[in-house]
This record gives structure tokens, sequence and C-alpha cells, in this order.
């Protein structure tokens, strides 16, 4: 707390006559408002002057503030605009806010200081509408360019049935095609250089070395890659949207197609922050089991990566044994939950269902099996001449380069930064396991993959401790917002069912407040920024992926590389075209 | 031997009149290729079997398919077909076709006039013959060739080397 | 007359056994990456999906044959002729036993280089006749490919050629009666394998259809059997470099005990399931850097193994 106090202290210091508002949060996160023509001021003073300065712009978001009931007394306008920065030094947040009034609001630009507020300006503009002025090229991201209103705001319907129904006339029909128009101008590339006619290349939404639906103009010279521009959004579902209509615990579900290979990775920043919000204090048992599965579906989603990077490189066989060996996690995935990709397990408050009997022989077999076939895949992949020549200083970036364009996860420690949630904020008690943190050196195609490859061996370590340590007790708390509520407290009087009844229908009433929890998932840092109104719902869901930073950087680590690395680079960032989207 | 020989003369004079006339570069390249095919089954017929091996590797094989690489890189549009057609007016080629007509009418005097100048070769020379015949008697020509091929190559390398910037 | 039946024979055999072969080669493919892929493989259709290439077939030939409207369409349909018609014609010089063979040219050798050199045209029309720009590049890069690995193959077979005396295939195989070119050019046989798998465009040379990154190259808009006969030309080509092979280092048909046909088949064999193999362990390489490997490493191999048996054949006279 004297650490949030004191850099508040700074900010006043150096900007007297500013006034900064403390807001208090659940999550302890120091959070101040700037009046809206200081924030890049205080946003460059934070970023470049202050002592240990917060030199990652962790997530840059907005919310609509006029339906909120329980609204801070800072936000006295139509709009917030929520700037959330790291500091690696201090290992510590601050989440700077400002207020917007008005219908068409705007506000200065940051991406002349961090490179990476491009993409989530665009989004803000795309989703609230909010401009921002000096961006150089604000369109639409995440919806299409034909698109009318901004689906974040409040006053934009959420469902399809709110909307009318949908028709396509053929002029309707002509406008989007003609919207889908190439014109190399609109992406900031230019059609020829002084000694040559550039070639542009569509790579996807439909490519099969994309990995979902991704589009990427590539300008070509040659085969050398001049620009690549990323385009994205065709998978976009609205999860954020979504998040305000569900209830707290039917969104559960939802998180887990975010990221969609890392199954409960995705509920675990949710329920935690929820839990941080309700104040509910998770059982050891169902602490370890969380700790467990995510470990488990770590592995099946670095197993994907490792499968269809060495495919994008044009080795053949290793996606059949990665496969295999997830098919092996998957199984140990059901015999849990009862689903595979998606079990949807954690719960506010702890998990479903308690372990089934025998689960400790399922999950020693896999721990058996598994190192034997990782040393296997050592010798036929990381160690192979030609791998190597295809990725060794392929799409490299130094450690200052990924900072400032938000990368974390395996991309960040692959540059020589031992930085893991995990361990710098444990949560869910991982301070209670033994692993470390796999580091690389020189940040390039190659040493990311040196650093998923170990992250498999420490998590099969972490499992391993989780198998031998697995604490007896209660898989749920059985605090009366936990979800859903306990069947034995029931069926005692008409009070306790309908206590009962509420809880199953309706879901917790969260109590109001702010949260965002940090968890390391397998990409990368995801973080979920929950606003509670003292509702059944929330009233902002806020998603930070961590493949949205990492993809953007595609055009900077693939200049100058040839056409066949670009698939060697896009393997390498392991994303999930979901995960980008939401 | 002596029809296959005609039919193989016929396709090449042939191969050649399209490759000339075609406005689609590619298109011209495929009837150069088949044009130098038909010689090489002309020099087959004629018993040099060697030169007709090394008519399709060397030109066949290599030189057009460099040609319709350059071609490709070029990726010309409608635009360069149209310029193509304007060539083909009577003006353009009427003069070099004369010229040409001049040559072939001589061609055709020699031919019919001095009958031991395309008499049939006795046996098939054989790759042997050719290489004893480029070490042995033509050794100069073989050693300056190849010298002016080096000059050509070493000056390829240096106006195809890209300066470092 | 008994002989032109003979050779009427000869010729229908290699036409028909080379066909078929590609068809069992797609099973044998298929079957054995499955086993060192942890999987099953075709196994439905007849015993061990002995049939599946008849299936694939029926359909390959009863689906819609589309030409996209964009492509230059007498190109489009021509090209993948050329890559079956090709290597067909190269099986004409293969001797496979004594007396068997369809022709045994003086200059065998080169007429291969010949047939595989025009075989290059396939591709890179194809690439250039689909109109779009992944099978240009595809073709492009084909073309670049060829081009240069025709040359390290040619310099690699010198070698053979000098010690043979010869350009016959025919002659080639008798003269390793004592030992097989393999041992006495190893360098050579490393180097024409190099290329004919680039030739071949096999993993982990298959730029040109590199299907991470140019979607299937210069068959991007290839479908029902125009497709297949470049399908049918890769394996006629594997079938070819296999046999080739076989003729120019593992001594042919020369075996003892069993007929020669039996050795020459066995042998061939065993180098297609060695390609196989290979196929299913090795990533691809850059298109640079095969282009580096192949001016840097095996021009300057080829180019030494020429010198040094030539010195050895100079001073064995």
């Amino acid at each position: 707390m004297t650490q949030n106090a004191s850099i508040v202290e700074d900010l006043r210091l150096r900007f007297p006559g500013t006034s900064f508002d403390p807001q208090s949060t659940r999550d302890d996160v120091p959070t101040v408002w700037v009046p809206s023509g200081k924030v890049r001021d205080v946003l460059r003073y934070l970023k470049n002057e202050v002592l240990r300065p917060y030199k990652m712009l962790f997530d840059l978001t907005a919310v609509d503030e006029r339906c909120r009931a329980d609204r801070p007394a800072q936000a006295t306008g139509d709009f917030s605009v929520v700037y959330h920065l790291l500091s690696l030094d201090r290992n510590s947040d601050i989440r700077v806010k400002t207020s917007l009034d008005g219908d068409a609001p705007s506000l200065a630009t940051i991406t002349n200081l961090w490179p990476c507020a491009d993409w989530y300006e665009r989004e803000v503009w795309d989703m609230f509408g909010i401009g921002f002025e000096g961006h150089s090229n604000l369109r639409r991201i995440l919806m299409p360019p034909t698109w009318e209103g901004h689906p974040l705001r409040k006053d934009h319907p959420a469902r399809a049935t709110e909307m009318g129904p949908f028709q396509l006339p053929d002029e309707k029909q002509a406008v989007e095609e003609e919207a889908l128009r190439f014109r190399p101008e609109e992406w900031g590339m230019k059609r020829e250089s002084e000694n040559s006619d550039f070639m542009f290349l569509n790579l996807g939404p439909q490519h099969p070395g994309t990995h979902g639906v991704l589009r990427v103009v590539l300008q070509l010279d040659g085969e050398r890659i001049v620009d690549a521009v990323a385009d994205i959004g065709y998978h976009h579902r609205g999860a954020e949207k979504m998040g305000e209509r569900q209830t707290w615990h039917t969104y559960i579900p939802y998180t887990d197609r975010i990221d969609y290979l890392g199954g409960v990775l995705n509920n675990m920043p949710y329920v935690l922050a929820i839990e941080k919000l309700a104040g509910i204090a998770v059982p050891d048992r169902a602490q370890v089991i969380r700790v467990m599965m995510c470990e488990l579906f770590r592995i099946a989603s670095h197993l994907v990566w490792f499968g269809t990077f060495a495919q994008d490189i044009g080795q053949m066989s290793p996606v059949f044994f990665a496969f295999n060996d997830r098919e092996r996690i998957l199984e140990i995935v059901q015999a849990f939950c009862g689903a595979r990709m998606h079990p949807s397990w954690f719960r506010i408050g702890g998990v479903a269902q308690d372990l089934p009997n025998g689960w400790d022989r399922l999950v020693r077999g896999f721990l058996d099996y598994m190192p034997s076939r990782l040393a296997e895949y050592d010798k036929m992949v990381m160690q192979n001449a030609i791998v190597k020549a295809r990725t060794v200083g392929i799409g490299d970036y130094t450690a200052d380069e990924a900072i400032e364009w938000g990368v974390t996860g395996p991309g960040l420690r692959a540059c020589g930064v031992e930085w893991d949630f995990r361990k710098k904020r444990p949560y869910s008690g991982y301070e209670r396991f033994q692993f470390d943190i796999p580091t690389a050196q020189h940040g390039d195609c190659y040493d990311r993959s040196v650093v998923r490859v170990e992250e498999m061996r420490q998590s099969l370590r972490i499992v391993e401790q989780c198998l031998k340590n697995m604490p007896s007790g209660p898989y749920k708390s059985d605090h009366p917002l936990a979800m859903p509520p306990v069947k034995d407290r029931t069926m005692h009087d008409i009070e306790t069912l309908i206590t009962h009844f509420l809880g199953v229908t309706w879901g917790p009433v969260i109590p109001a407040g702010e949260a965002a929890v940090i968890a390391e998932a397998s990409k990368g840092a995801n973080a979920y920024y929950l606003i509670s109104d003292g509702g059944t719902n929330s009233y902002r869901t806020r998603i930070r992926a961590p493949s949205f930073p990492h993809l953007q950087m595609l055009p900077k680590i693939s200049r100058g590389f040839m056409t066949a690395d670009i698939l060697a680079i896009l393997a390498c960032i392991d994303f999930v075209l979901a995960d980008v989207d939401r | 031997m002596t029809v296959i020989f005609y039919l193989s003369a016929i396709i090449a004079v042939a191969a050649t009149f399209l490759a000339i006339t075609r406005t689609n570069a590619v298109h011209a390249l495929l009837y150069l290729a088949v044009s130098l095919l038909a010689v090489a089954m002309v020099l087959f017929t004629l018993g040099a079997p060697f030169a007709a091996a090394l008519e399709i590797v060397i030109y066949a094989g290599a030189i057009v398919v460099l040609f319709v690489f350059v071609v490709m890189m070029l990726n010309q549009g409608t635009a360069t077909i149209r310029r193509e057609r304007a060539y083909l007016t009577p003006s353009m080629w009427i003069v070099p076709g004369l010229l040409t007509l001049v040559l072939f009418a001589e061609l055709v005097c020699v031919v019919a006039w001095v009958p031991e100048a395309a008499g049939a070769p006795a046996e098939a020379i054989g790759p042997k013959a050719v290489g004893m015949a480029l070490f042995g008697p033509y050794a100069i020509a073989v050693e300056m060739a190849s010298l002016l091929l080096l000059a050509g190559l070493i000056g390829a390398f240096h106006l195809g080397r890209r300066d470092e910037e | 007359m008994r002989e032109i039946v003979f050779h009427l024979l000869v010729v229908v055999c290699v036409l028909g056994g080379t066909l078929s072969m590609a068809g069992a080669l797609i099973w044998l493919e298929r079957r054995l990456l499955a086993l060192w892929q942890d999987r099953y493989g075709p196994n439905r259709v007849g015993p061990f999906g002995l049939f599946q290439p008849v299936a694939d077939a029926i359909k390959i030939f009863t689906k819609e044959d589309w030409i996209p409207p964009f492509a230059d369409r007498a190109v489009f349909v021509a090209a993948p002729a050329v890559i079956v018609v090709t290597v067909l014609m190269s099986f004409a010089v293969v001797p496979f036993a004594p007396g068997v063979w369809v022709a045994d040219l003086n200059v065998g050798l080169l007429f291969l280089f010949g047939m595989s050199s025009l075989g290059a045209y396939s591709l890179i029309l194809a690439g250039w006749a689909s109109n779009n720009k992944y099978s240009l590049i595809g073709g492009l890069r084909a073309a670049a490919q060829t081009i240069s690995y025709e040359v390290f193959m040619g310099l690699s077979l010198m070698g053979v050629v000098m010690l043979a005396g010869s350009f016959s295939l025919r002659a080639i195989v008798e003269a390793q009666q004592g030992v097989w070119f393999c041992v006495t050019q190893f360098p050579a046989l490393v180097v024409f394998l190099i290329a004919g798998l680039a030739e071949t465009h096999r993993l982990p040379f298959d730029m040109p259809e590199a299907e991470s990154e140019l979607v299937a190259g210069f068959h991007s808009e290839y479908s029902g059997m125009k497709f297949g006969m470049f399908f049918v030309g890769e394996y006629l080509a594997i079938t070819l470099l296999s046999a080739l092979a076989t003729v120019l280092f593992f001594g042919g048909w020369l075996g003892p005990v069993l007929p020669p046909l039996v050795w020459f088949v066995l042998k061939t064999g065993a180098l297609i399931c060695g390609i196989i193999l290979l196929r299913a362990s090795l990533p691809r390489l850059r298109f640079d850097q095969l282009m580096s490997l192949g001016w840097k490493i095996l021009l300057p191999v080829a180019l030494l193994n020429i010198v040094v048996t030539g010195a050895i054949a100079l001073l064995g006279k």
C-alpha cells in the first residue's frame, strides 16, 4: 500500500496543479483519475521519467459509464478510458483513468509513446467510438468496415433479435464487397519502389499456415517481405459484450472459448477476479486441483503449438505425435470433467466437482509417459539441423522491444526476461510449488520454441507435486456467493431453499467494485478486468488476451525475412485467433 | 527416317512461325520450345544423337525455361499484349521477312545444286566422336569459348551483385 | 518377328508396370507414413486398404473437372500432361534386366537429363497458367530449383560416365560387375540423391508446393484428374529416381541367386521406402537455403568428384 501511495505522491510532485484522484479498487492496483488533457504527459512521465518506470502498456480499454449505477465519483463523463501500465522493475501496476464527455469524445493518441497502443486504440475506437487525435490509422479493427455503431456502447444491441432481421439485398452486397477491395495505400503500403514493383500476397483468412481466420497482407519484393500487415477480426464473437449479458456464473463457459486451446487456463483469471470482488477464499484442495488442471492444459496447449510449429516448417510427423499426447491429456480431462477441450470446470469459489476415484492413477500414468516423449521430440525437432536453420535468428526482438510491445509469456522469457506471473505474483497457491522459469537469450523463433518445450517439463513437475501433495478437504468454498450453492445446505427450511433457488437461477449478486487479475496462460498474460455494478451480471468485462499484442508485433518482426519465414514467425508467436479477436 | 526428318522439319518451321506471331509471350516461348524439340529430332535423324540430346537439355530444357522464368517474373498484363499486336503490322515484319526469304532462296539453291552438302551421314556420330573432335582439332575453339563464357559469368556476377547499403 | 513381339511386350509391361507402381506407391506411402506416425493409415478398402488407390482413382476421375475462369485454358490443360509424359519417356532407357529395356540409347543418360529438364515445364506452366499468385510463386520456385539442381545432377553423374566409359545405362550397369559405383562414387551418389529429391520436389525440397506457405503451390488451382496427373507424375518421378539410383550406383539387376529382375525391383523398392522415410522425418528448407546448399556445397563436391575420378581414370590407363 505504501508503494501505491508513493507513486501517486510522485505524480502530484511532478504535476503540481493537476488533480490526481485516487480510486480504491478491489485488486489494490493504484488507480488515479487524470484530466483528459494531461493523460499523455502523465503516461510519458510514468514510462520514461519516473524512477523504476512502468515500461509496459499492459492494457488500454474503455468503459461506457452512462448506465452505471455505482459509478465512482471521479467518472464525471459518459466514457472512461483506462490505461493499465505494468512495471517489471517494481513488480507493480498502475491504472490511469480519464473521463470523457459527449457522443463523439476524443483523446490524444499515445501511439508515439507505445507502438502497441496502435491496435488498442483502434479497438477502443471500434468498440466505443472514442477517437484518438493523431492516430495515423484509426480504422475499425474487429468489426467489418461497414459496421454501424460501436458495439460495446450500452445502447448498442447485444443480441441479433434486438437488431431486426438480417437482409442482404444486392446493393448492400455490392457495398460490402467493395469494402473488401484491397488498396495498398489504405494499408500504408506503396505499390512500387525505385527499382521494383511490389507483389501483394494475401495470406488468409483461409490459408493452411495461419492457424485460423487471420489475414496477413504481405508486401513482397521477390520473396523478401517488405511489410506485413495483419488484418484481424474474422473470429470476433463479441465475448466482452456477452460478458455484460450473461450472469457471473454462466459466463464461465464463454471464457473457455477465448483461447480455445487453453481450456481452464481461461477460467482461472475470470473466477479469481470474481472471487476478489466477492472476497471469497478458495479452499486448498480446490486451489491445487485448479493448478493441476491449468498445468495439464498448459502442456496440451504447448503440444498443439509444438506440432503445428513443426508442421509449419514442413516437418510432417511431429503434429501426429503431439496430438496423440494431447489426446492423453484430454482423456484425463474427460475423466475429471466429462468435457475435453472446453471443460468450463472452475466455479466461483472452487471447482465444479471433486476429483473422481482413481484420478491419481491417470495422472501418474501420464507423468510416467510424457518425459520420454519430450526427450524424443527434442531429438527430432529441436536438435534438427534444418529446424535450426529455419528458426535461429528469424523473427527476433530484444527484451526492451518485447516490453515496449506488451509481449508476455514465453515470447518475453525468450529474450532473457525472467518474468512469470506464477512466480512474480503467485495466485491460487503457486507460491507453494517448486518450478523454474525457463528463459533463453536471443528472442528469435528458436528460443521461443526452446522456452515452450522447457515449460512443458516444468508443468510436468508442477503436476507431479500436485499429485503427491493433493490436500484433502472441500473442493468448493462455503461462502454464500460461491456458485453453484452447496446442495447440503438447502433442504432445511424455506429460507435456505429460496437462497439456493436464487443462487442457481439468477446466480450470485457480486458486490460493486472493480478488480483485474492477471494469470499466466499458455500464450502469455491473460487478464480479466471486471467491473461489478452490484448486480447479477458484470457491468464491463474486459478480456486482456495475450495473443492480441503478440500478433500486433508481426510486421515489426517479419520485415526483411522471406515468405517462408513468416510461417515460422507466425507459428512461434503461438497465437489463437479466438484469443486475438475475442 | 526420311519421313520423320521432313515431319520434324515442318513442325520446326511451323512452330517457329507461331512463336513469332503469338502476342502472348509465354505462348510464344512454348512454340519456341516445340521448335527446338523438332530441331533436336532433325539432328537425331541426321545421325547426331549427342547434338540432339544437348539441344534438348540445354536449349529446350534450360535456356527457354529461363526465358519463361523471366517472362513470368515480369508478369506482363494485357497492355503488353496489345503492344505486341501492334508490332505485327505488315510494315513491321515485311522487310525482315523479305530478307529472310532471300536467305531461304539461297538455302534452297545450295540444297538443290550442291547435293553432297546435304547428303545423309554414313553413320551416327556418338558422344565419344564429338568429344574427340572437340578436344582434338577444335581444342582452341573450345578453350576460347570457355574463356568467353567465364568472362560472361564474371560479368553477370558483377552486374547482379547488390551493393551492401 | 518374335523379337518385335517381345519388344512390344516390354513396352506394354513398362508402361503398365510404372503406372500401377504409381498407384501402389500411393498406398505404400500412406501406410508407411502412418506406421511411422503412430496411426493406422488407409485400412478400410480391401485387405490392408490395398484397394485404396482404386477408390482414389474412381473419386478423382468422377470429380468435377474445373478450370478456373481466369486461367489460361490451353496451357492449364497441357501442363499436367507434360510431367507424366516426360517421366514415362524416361523409363524407356532404364534397363530393368539383361535384355529387358525399351531402348538402349548410346546417349541414354543425356536423354534422361533432357526429359527431366522438360519435366520442369510442367510445374512452371501450371504455375503460370493458373493465374494465381501462390501458383506463380510455386512455378517460379520450381523453375529456379529444377534448373539449378539439373546442373548438379548432371555433374554428379559424370564420374559414373567416366568409369563406365559410356552414356548408355546398360553399359553402366555392366561396368559394375566388380564393385558397385555407390562405393567408388560415393560423393556422386549423395549429390545425385539430393539433386534427385530436389528435381522431384519432395520433402525436404518441396518448396514449389510447400503447403504451409503456398497452399499447394503450382497446383493450387488444379482438381480432379488434372491434379491426379501431378500426383501420379510425382510418384512416377520417385520410382524413376529410385530406379536410376539403382542402375547408376547399386549395380542395377546385378546380384547373386535371385533372378536379375527381382534384384532390380528389390533395390528400387528399398530406395523408394528410404525416400518416404525422409518425408516422414525432415522439415522443409527455405528457398534461399536450398539454393545456397546447391551452389555452395553440391556444386563444389560434384566438381571435385569429377576431377578426382578423371585423374584416377587417367592414371588407371
